[in-house]
C-alpha cells in the first residue's frame, strides 16, 4: 500500500473540518486503495505514482490518429469490459467513414463498432474516394456545456480535467445527454444515471493509461501527460503537425484532439 | 384570540420569513460532504471516481507468469496487441495475485475471424503503413495451401511471422528465388 | 459542417449516433411545459381582472385562479415521473448548480406556489368568513385556518385584502412570466440541439403558455357552465377571445419568424432543420401544428372578430378555438421537445420515436398525470366556490 498525497487538496481549514466531522474517511485519502493488484503492473504514465498528485497541476492529452486508426474494435470492446456498459449504449465507439467522388459521405457504426468491420459497405452505388475510421469518446471540453447544464453538480470539471460523472447525486434528468453535442452520455439503464466516458479517471490516477490506449494495436489513441515531455502527446503538440477537434463551432473548447480528420467529420 | 386582522396577517407573514430561513438552514445543513471545495459539486465524487478498481491490467501483468507466451509475444509484430482484447481481462483471471478464472482461448475459425478484424484488405481503410492486409481467400490460394486453412496454421498468434521465418531460414527459400 | 456542396438530401445520409438512438425526453417532458403553460395562461386572465381592472372578465377570474393552482399542483409530477432517480429530486433544492438552467426551477415553482396560494386566500377570504359559520368539523377547521382564524370584514379590511391581492399579482405576472419563459430557455439554451437554441424559445413559450392557459380556461368554462345548467356571460368570452386572439397571433407569428428565419439564414445545421420539418415531423409540423390547428383557428378567430354572430354561435365557436388551440400547444410542445431530440448529433440522421402505452413515461401515465389537475379541480371546488352568485344575473 502507498500513501497518496491527501487530495483532493482541500484548504486546511475545511480539511480539517470534514475529518472532525468524520466526513472524510482517513482512509480514503490517506491511504490510496490501488484495486487488484494494479500496484504490481509497471507505471505506464510517467510522475503519477512516485510523487504526490498535484490535481491543480495536471494537464492531460488525449489524441486519436484516424490515418493509423484500422476500425478493429478492440478500444470499443475493451471499454465495455472495463465498465460493464450495457447492450447499446457506447462511451466509446468507432465509426466507419465512407466518401464517394461525388463527396456524398457515408457514415455508419454497426453496434458501436463491438463486432469491428468485418466487411465493406455494399449498398454504396458510387465509387469511393476516400474511406476511414474514427474513434469517438469523451471530448473532455474545457467549457463543457452538460457541466453548465447539470441541475444538481452531479457533473463537473475536476481541477485536473477531467469531465466526471458523480453517480451518488446525479438525478437522471438527461439535460446533460442533451447538451452534449457529440453524444457520448447516456442513462445507464442499470444505475439509472447518466454514464460516460472518463478517459478511465481510475487507471489514470493509477499510472495506467486508458482501457482503450492500452489495447489499441497501431497507436491510433494516444494519451499522455504534458507535464512529462517525453511522452509521446507531448512531443505531437510541440511539433508543427496539425490538430484539430470536433464541432469547434459549438466552442467547446474540446481537450481531444484528432489528427487527419478530414472536415466531414463530425 | 383577539387579535387583529393586521396583526395575523403580520404572524402569517413572518412565519413565512421563518419558513423560508428554516428551508435554507436546512439546506445548507444537508449539504453533502466536500461539497463547494473546487466548485459546485462533491469534492469527494473525484476520489471515488479515481478509486474504482480496473478492470484490464497491462500486457505487463499477464507476462508476469506467462513468461513463455511474454518470449514470443514480445519479440514478434504483434507485440503491440493487447493480450486482453483477445483472452479476456485480467480481473476475470486473477484476483490478489491469486487465479480466479480461466480466460478462453480462440479456436480454428474463430481465429480466422479475430485476425480478419484487423487484416481485412476489403475494408479500404486500412493503411499498408499501419497494417498488413491480405484478401481472403486469394491469400490462402497465393500461398498455395487449402482454401480451409486456419491463419494460425501458418502464422503463430502471438508472433505472425515466426515460423515463416524459420521456414525461409530451413529452406534457404527466399523472396528472389522464388 | 457546411453546407456549400450540397443539399440538405445529400448531408443527410442517415448515420444516427449510436447513444442518439433512444430518446430521452419523451412525452412526460412535453407535458411539463404544457402543464406550466396552462398555469401561466389561467393566471394572465386573474391578473387582467385584478391588476388591470378588466371587469369583464370578473366571472373567470376566481375560476382561473383555481385553475391554476390545480394544474401548478401537478407541475412537477411528469418531472418526476421522467426522473432515473426521481428519490434524489430534492438534490435540485439542495445542490442547485448556479451555472444550470434547470437549477432554478425549484425555486421559481415554489415561489410562484406560495405567492398563487395567497392570491386564492385573499381573493376567497370574505367567502371563506362565511362558508366557515356554515360548515362543521373538519371543513371548519380548514377554514379557519384558511382565513387566519379571523372573521374581519370591514371595510378597512376588505380595502387592505384588496391592496394585498394587487400587489401579489403584481409580483405574480413577472414570475409566471419567468416560470414560463424560464421553461423555453431550458430548451433555448441547448446549443447541441439546432432547432432548441434559439432566443426565442423563452418568447414562443411564454405566448403559447398564454395562448394554452386562456383556450383551457374559455373552454372549461363553457363546458363546466353548461354541465351544470348555467348561464354563460357573453362579456366575459368576448374579451376572453379578444385577448386569445392577442396571444394567438404572437405565438404563431414567432413560432413562424423561427422557421423562416432557419430557412433563411441557412446556418449552421440548418439542412438538418430543414430535413426535420420536411421529414419526420412533415406531418405533425406542417399539417397538424401550422395548417389544422393554427391557420383553422386563425380564420375561426378572424370570422368571430368581424362578423355578428348569436351568442350560442359565438360560445360554440369560442369553444370550438380553444380546443383546437389547446391542441395546437400540446403539438407545439411536442414538435420542439421530441423533434429536437430526433436529430442526431451527427448532424446525419434522424431516430425515431414511439410513444409506449404502459411505460413510466407512456399514454397512460400521460393521461393520468392530466387527469390528477382535474380531481385536484374538483376537490378545490368543494373548498372555493367557483363562481359567485352575481354571475347569474344574465341568462342566456
Amino acid at each position: 500500500m502507498k500513501i497518496l498525497d491527501p487530495s483532493p487538496k482541500m484548504n486546511r481549514r475545511s480539511f480539517v473540518k470534514n475529518v472532525l466531522n468524520g466526513t472524510i474517511a482517513g482512509s480514503l485519502y490517506l491511504v490510496w486503495p490501488m484495486g487488484g493488484d494494479s500496484l504490481e503492473i509497471p507505471e505506464q504514465i510517467p510522475g503519477i505514482r512516485d510523487t504526490a498528485y498535484d490535481i491543480h497541476n495536471q494537464a492531460f492529452v488525449f489524441i486519436v490518429d484516424i490515418t493509423r486508426c484500422i476500425g478493429c474494435g478492440s478500444c470499443c470492446v475493451a471499454d465495455k469490459r472495463e465498465y460493464n456498459v450495457p447492450d447499446g449504449n457506447y462511451r466509446t465507439w468507432v465509426e466507419r467513414y465512407v466518401k464517394g467522388f461525388s463527396d456524398q459521405i457515408y457514415v455508419d457504426c454497426p453496434n458501436g463498432g463491438l463486432d469491428g468491420y468485418q466487411h465493406p459497405r455494399t449498398d454504396i452505388d458510387e465509387d469511393i474516394r476516400d474511406t476511414f475510421f474514427v474513434p469517438k469518446l469523451c471530448n473532455m471540453c474545457r467549457e463543457a456545456p452538460c457541466v453548465q447544464v447539470c441541475p444538481v453538480g452531479a457533473t463537473f470539471i475536476s481541477p485536473d480535467g477531467f469531465v466526471l460523472v458523480d453517480e451518488k447525486r446525479c438525478v437522471g434528468c438527461a439535460y446533460c445527454i442533451q447538451a452534449c453535442p457529440y453524444s457520448v452520455r447516456f442513462l445507464n439503464p442499470v444505475t439509472r444515471v447518466v454514464e460516460k466516458c472518463t478517459w478511465c479517471y481510475h487507471r489514470v490516477r493509477k499510472g495506467l493509461l486508458p482501457a482503450c490506449v492500452e489495447v489499441c494495436p497501431t497507436g491510433a489513441r494516444k494519451f499522455g501527460s504534458m507535464r512529462d515531455d517525453t511522452s509521446e502527446v507531448y512531443n505531437i503538440l510541440k511539433g508543427p503537425g496539425v490538430l484539430t477537434v470536433l464541432k469547434k463551432e459549438m466552442g467547446t473548447w474540446p481537450a481531444l484532439y484528432y489528427k487527419g480528420a478530414r472536415r466531414e467529420v463530425v | 384570540m383577539k387579535l387583529s386582522y393586521r396583526l395575523r396577517l403580520l404572524i402569517v407573514l413572518i412565519s413565512l420569513g421563518v419558513l423560508t430561513g428554516g428551508g435554507l438552514l436546512l439546506k445548507h445543513l444537508l449539504l453533502p460532504d466536500s461539497f463547494g471545495v473546487y466548485g459546485p459539486y462533491r469534492a469527494n465524487a473525484i476520489a471515488e471516481a479515481a478509486l474504482v478498481p480496473i478492470r484490464h491490467g497491462t500486457n505487463a501483468s499477464c507476462f508476469k507468469c506467462h513468461a513463455y507466451e511474454a518470449g514470443i509475444h514480445k519479440t514478434g509484430r504483434h507485440q503491440t496487441i493487447s493480450c486482453e482484447f483477445c483472452h479476456g481481462t485480467y480481473m476475470d483471471h486473477v484476483e490478489n495475485g491469486r487465479k480466479i478464472g480461466t480466460l478462453p482461448v480462440k479456436r480454428e475459425k474463430q481465429i480466422t475471424t479475430l485476425c480478419l478484424r484487423c487484416h481485412n484488405t476489403e475494408i479500404k481503410a486500412r493503411s499498408e503503413l499501419v497494417i498488413k492486409t491480405v484478401a481472403m481467400p486469394n491469400h490462402l490460394a497465393d500461398q498455395n495451401v487449402k482454401l480451409t486453412h486456419n491463419c494460425n496454421q501458418c502464422h503463430h498468434v502471438h508472433a505472425p511471422l515466426k515460423y515463416i521465418i524459420r521456414a525461409k531460414q530451413m529452406t534457404r527459400w527466399t523472396e528472389a528465388g522464388r | 459542417m457546411d453546407a456549400v456542396n450540397g443539399t440538405a438530401t445529400m448531408l443527410i445520409s442517415n448515420y444516427v449516433f449510436p447513444n442518439d438512438l433512444h430518446v430521452h425526453w419523451s412525452m412526460m417532458i412535453v407535458l411539463y411545459p404544457y402543464i406550466t403553460g396552462l398555469v401561466d395562461g389561467a393566471f394572465i386572465i386573474a391578473a387582467l381582472y385584478y391588476l388591470f381592472d378588466i371587469k369583464s372578465l370578473k366571472p373567470l377570474a376566481r375560476f382561473s385562479l383555481l385553475f391554476a393552482l390545480a394544474f401548478l399542483c401537478c407541475a412537477t409530477l411528469p418531472l418526476l415521473l421522467h426522473l432515473g432517480r426521481p428519490e434524489r429530486n430534492l438534490n435540485m433544492l439542495l445542490t442547485p448548480s448556479p451555472s444550470s438552467a434547470m437549477a432554478g426551477f425549484g425555486y421559481i415553482y415554489a415561489v410562484s406556489m406560495g405567492v398563487l396560494v395567497f392570491i386564492v386566500l385573499f381573493v376567497y377570504r370574505p367567502d371563506l368568513v362565511v362558508l366557515r359559520d356554515t360548515s362543521k368539523g373538519l371543513l371548519k377547521l380548514l377554514y379557519r385556518a384558511i382565513t387566519f382564524d379571523s372573521r374581519d370584514l370591514s371595510t378597512y379590511s376588505l380595502a387592505l385584502d384588496r391592496k394585498i391581492i394587487r400587489f401579489l399579482v403584481g409580483i405574480g405576472i413577472p414570475i409566471a412570466a419567468v416560470l414560463h419563459g424560464y421553461v423555453g430557455f431550458i430548451f433555448g439554451g441547448v446549443k447541441a440541439i439546432p432547432t432548441w437554441s434559439t432566443p426565442l424559445m423563452p418568447v414562443i413559450f411564454l405566448f403559447s403558455a398564454c395562448l394554452s392557459g386562456i383556450s383551457a380556461i374559455i373552454l372549461a368554462y363553457i363546458v363546466i357552465r353548461k354541465i351544470t345548467g348555467r348561464s354563460i356571460d357573453s362579456d366575459c368570452i368576448k374579451t376572453c377571445i379578444k385577448t386569445l386572439t392577442l396571444f394567438f397571433i404572437l405565438a404563431f407569428a414567432f413560432e413562424m419568424l423561427e422557421v423562416f428565419s432557419h430557412s433563411y439564414l441557412k446556418s449552421g445545421y440548418h439542412h438538418m432543420v430543414e430535413g426535420l420539418l420536411n421529414g419526420p415531423l412533415a406531418s405533425s409540423f406542417w399539417l397538424w401544428q401550422v395548417k389544422i390547428c393554427s391557420v383553422i383557428p386563425l380564420v375561426i378567430l378572424g370570422v368571430m372578430a368581424f362578423f355578428r354572430m348569436g351568442r350560442a354561435m359565438y360560445h360554440f365557436w369560442a369553444a370550438v378555438v380553444s380546443a383546437i388551440l389547446l391542441l395546437q400547444v400540446l403539438i407545439m410542445r411536442w414538435n420542439v421537445v421530441i423533434g429536437g431530440q430526433l436529430m442526431s448529433k451527427s448532424a446525419r440522421g434522424y431516430t425515431e420515436f414511439h410513444p409506449q402505452w404502459f411505460d413510466k413515461e407512456g399514454i397512460l401515465a400521460v393521461i393520468i398525470v392530466m387527469a390528477i389537475p382535474f380531481m385536484i379541480l374538483f376537490v378545490l371546488s368543494r373548498i372555493f366556490p367557483f363562481w359567485t352568485p352575481d354571475n347569474e344575473t344574465t341568462v342566456t
